[in-house]
């Protein structure tokens, strides 16, 4: 583009038809001190137990790091074993964020037990779990976080959290990346949403089926159903399903093996 | 005449102008590392029946410039571990030192170093996870290879972010999309390792070496592997890729010499 | 000592009017009560010895050393009070580690017996410090061969231009000496505590200034002059403890180990052999009659 004088138009250097940069933009490389490591959690109460589950899969982008990654933890256990446990903890998120929650509210529910004698129950750990995510308020835990144990009078109990620590007590949650796909099938299967019962009455009449516990073997079922479902629709979601199943006899661990594509 | 000495030997202002003391700011925001300057490429690992083999090539890159080309990404730690490096060369070399240090205090006691791969790499990753929390990132990726506790083969990888994984075979960088798959189909996840031997081990990292140097533009044909077993370590540093073909190059444009 | 008692030996930092300072010489007499420690330089490499007295049959044998590593190529044997000992080391491990920390290389031997005499020579100072109760030997091998600096990353140009000359003789055995005064000296052979003057009788008659001795002939002498410097506290039982730094090619490779057992119980099993000879000796020789070797 010429002006009329003939002179080069704009101010500076050879005068260009289009607008040359002047230098190549600056690239800034922030350091960005969070990733996503996919997968999905999902946990959910009974009567006398509470069930958490998770994928094994980690994943960086399209690509899986590896098959084997578990994202449930037992608190309060030995270190190698797990013995002696009765809270579980799964994360899902970040998992450089997750570990590093995971270990340190482990080391504040063994403390507790070795400083009063008797381990600290679901609804204290829930809260002090609270406390931990918040005192980052700042610079997050990037993880969803879900607790699961046997409230004082022995009933499944299950705390879900946000990154930095609004909770809530729960009969049932799905986190993660399929958490989405997973959660409304959970509130008609565990909640019973939009069930009603057969000839109940007609319209506003109709009456929604009421949510009750469930049998731990028909829990278990549902877990795995979620997860072989969350596995077709979501890439992040596979290779095995991890379940900690918090009975009044102990923490069972037990995978399943999921679609590895 | 000027009656302060302070200001002698310095350039005229009536000349110069006067000087610009923004320079001697020292106050500013502190700043960290944003992004590596010299790094290193792929690592690669597998396990095998009785060991780890671990791999590297020998170059450093500074951009797309292939900078030092005789660079020892592999670093030995203690009798039974070896650490690979990739990403910035700097913070490698400080992770090394910092590794020597921990080995130098290890062998006070007569027992000598007692730490296994699994216990360095617990470090590794708590050390990157704190300095990610810090903004200061220590810019690498490294697989650490060797036995854990109770004598199995053992190999897991760690980030500038504290991320950590483990598996039978693993890579970083470009060779996590490269190499992997290669991996992969030639030892399926479900195979256990004792069925790998140490011949194929070596082979199957040989040959994703190869293949990252086709495609990889910042790798190199010299590497490092290192064979880690019960009986030692066994680290060769100046290996030459061999049997390669370049014979696709003739039908790709840029390649050789043809003209149009 | 004619100025005992007039009060000149209750303070450091204060002079006698004959120019001594008499908490040091008090600190000598506590080394003179330790267990004996020797030091032989070799051909090639070092050994530190020392006669562990046994001070009570509940301590597990073997356990408790007192030979120190200070840095991969560096062992510290110490006589008279151990926690001094164990201070003292402590010391020479953090200035050993400043050193790589700065430098990016071993501390050279001499460099860290420097730092360390002018470390115990601060104590003879001040009113409010006592002097250390150890003289301590310092063994080293400093590398003969040019060493990388520390997470050095490759080896540079294969060709041209290095500037470097070749045949230069660099490194080798190092062995010192640091007393409660702060002084230290380099030594072929070094003997302090309770048995050092027979010791050192016997490590002059080891011809170690012609650098012929080699490290395994060393360990055995090593031994068998801590069992002739035991000789004159016979009631007592003792352990023998054994260190050494060979040279790279060496058996320890430059870095500072203890001595394998088997090999430890060799060189105590010669040295047992050798007492007994010399009783014998001595016995046909007759009373009076000097020995000659």
């Amino acid at each position: 583009m010429t002006s009329i004088t003939g002179h080069p138009a704009g101010g500076e250097g050879i005068g260009y038809s289009f607008s040359q940069p002047t230098a190549a933009p600056v690239k800034q490389h922030g350091f960005y001190p969070y990733t996503d490591n996919g997968g999905s959690t999902l946990g959910i109460t009974g009567s006398d137990f509470a069930i958490l589950a998770g994928d094994t899969r980690s994943t960086s982008g399209y690509n899986i790091n590896s098959r084997m990654v578990p994202k449930v933890f037992k608190i309060g256990g030995d270190d190698e074993t797990g013995e002696g446990a009765q809270i579980v903890l799964s994360v899902v998120g970040f998992a450089a964020d997750g570990n590093a929650l995971k270990e340190r509210l482990d080391a504040v529910v063994k403390m507790y037990k070795y400083q009063h004698g008797k381990p600290m129950s679901v609804s204290a750990c829930a809260q002090r779990l609270s406390t931990i995510l918040y005192g980052k308020r700042f610079f997050p835990y990037y993880v969803h976080a879900i607790l699961a144990g046997l409230d004082e009078e022995g009933k499944g109990a299950l705390y879900s959290y946000d990154p930095v620590g609004s909770y809530e007590r729960e009969q049932c949650r799905a986190a993660g990346a399929a958490a989405s796909l997973i959660m409304p099938f959970l509130d008609n299967q565990v909640n019973f949403k939009n069930q009603y019962i057969p000839g109940s009455g007609e319209g506003h009449a109709l009456e929604a089926k009421k949510a009750e516990p469930l049998p731990q073997t028909h829990v278990e079922q549902l877990v795995r159903d979620a997860f072989t479902s969350a596995v077709e629709r979501h890439i992040e979601v596979g290779d095995n399903l991890q379940m900690m199943i918090i009975t009044r006899e102990g923490i069972k661990e037990v995978f399943h093996p999921l679609k590895k594509d | 005449m000027d009656h302060f000495p302070g200001t002698w030997g310095r350039p005229r202002n009536d000349v110069y102008g006067a000087y610009n003391p923004q320079y001697l700011q020292t106050t500013g925001p502190k700043t960290h590392t944003s992004s590596p300057a010299v790094t290193g490429t792929s690592v690669i690992g597998v396990k095998f029946n009785g060991g780890v083999v671990l791999a590297t090539d020998n170059l450093a890159s500074y951009g797309s410039l292939a900078r030092f080309t005789d660079v020892k990404r592999l670093r030995v730690f203690g009798d039974k571990a070896v650490v690979g490096f990739g990403g910035d060369v700097s913070d490698m070399q400080y992770i090394d030192r910092l590794l020597e240090s921990i080995d130098i205090r290890e062998n006070y006691s007569s027992n000598g170093n007692m730490l296994n791969a699994k216990n360095l790499h617990t470090y590794l990753a708590k050390v990157f996870y704190k300095r990610r929390s810090e903004f200061n990132p220590l810019w690498n990726h490294v697989l650490v290879a060797g036995f854990d506790g109770e004598g199995k083969p053992f190999l897991s990888s760690a980030d500038l972010l504290g991320t950590t994984f483990s598996a039978p075979h693993l890579a970083t960088g470009f060779g996590a999309h490269l190499a992997v798959p290669i991996l992969r189909r030639l030892f399926p996840e479900e195979t256990p390792i004792e069925e790998i031997s140490r011949e194929q081990a070596v082979s199957a990292l040989k040959d994703c070496l190869k293949v990252l140097f086709y495609r990889d533009a910042r790798s190199l044909d010299k590497y490092s592997i290192a064979v880690i077993t019960q009986d030692g370590i066994d680290l060769k540093e100046d290996e030459q890729i061999e049997g390669q073909s370049w014979a696709f190059a003739e039908r790709i444009k840029g390649y050789g010499a043809q003209t149009n | 000592m004619t100025s005992i008692g007039t009060g000149y030996d209750l303070s450091n930092s204060v002079f006698s009017p004959d120019g001594r300072n008499f908490q040091v010489e008090y600190a000598v007499k506590a080394v003179e009560n330790g267990g004996t420690a020797v030091g032989i330089r070799c051909k090639d490499g070092v050994v530190l010895a020392v006669e562990k007295i046994i001070t009570s049959k509940l301590l597990k044998p073997g356990a408790n050393k007192r030979i120190a590593t200070v840095d991969r190529h560096v062992g510290i044997v110490s006589a008279g009070l151990v926690p001094d000992g164990r201070h003292f080391v402590s010391r020479a491990r953090d200035e050993a580690s400043s050193w790589r920390g700065t430098y990016k290389a071993p501390i050279p031997t001499s460099a860290l017996a420097n730092r360390l005499g002018g470390y115990v020579q601060a104590y003879t100072l001040y009113s409010s410090v006592r002097p250390f109760g150890v003289t301590s030997i310092v063994g080293g091998w400093d590398s003969e061969a040019e060493l990388a600096v520390d997470g050095q990353v490759g080896t540079g140009p294969k060709s041209g231009a290095g500037g470097k000359v070749e045949g230069t003789p660099a490194g080798g055995p190092a062995l010192y000496m640091i007393e409660p005064s702060g002084l230290y000296w380099g030594y072929y052979g070094a003997a302090t505590g309770k048995g050092r003057q027979a010791a050192k009788a016997e490590l002059e008659k080891l011809d170690l200034t012609s650098g012929n001795l080699s490290l395994l002939d060393g360990v055995k002498e090593a031994a068998r002059i801590i069992y002739v410097a035991h000789q004159d506290s016979k009631d007592k039982e003792f352990e023998l403890e054994m260190s050494w730094i060979s040279s790279l090619d060496g058996p320890t490779k430059g870095r500072h180990e203890e001595v394998p057992k088997e090999l430890r119980e060799e060189a105590e099993k010669f040295a047992k052999q050798e007492l007994e000879g010399e009783d014998e000796d001595e016995e046909e020789k007759g009373q009076g009659e000097q020995m000659e070797e």
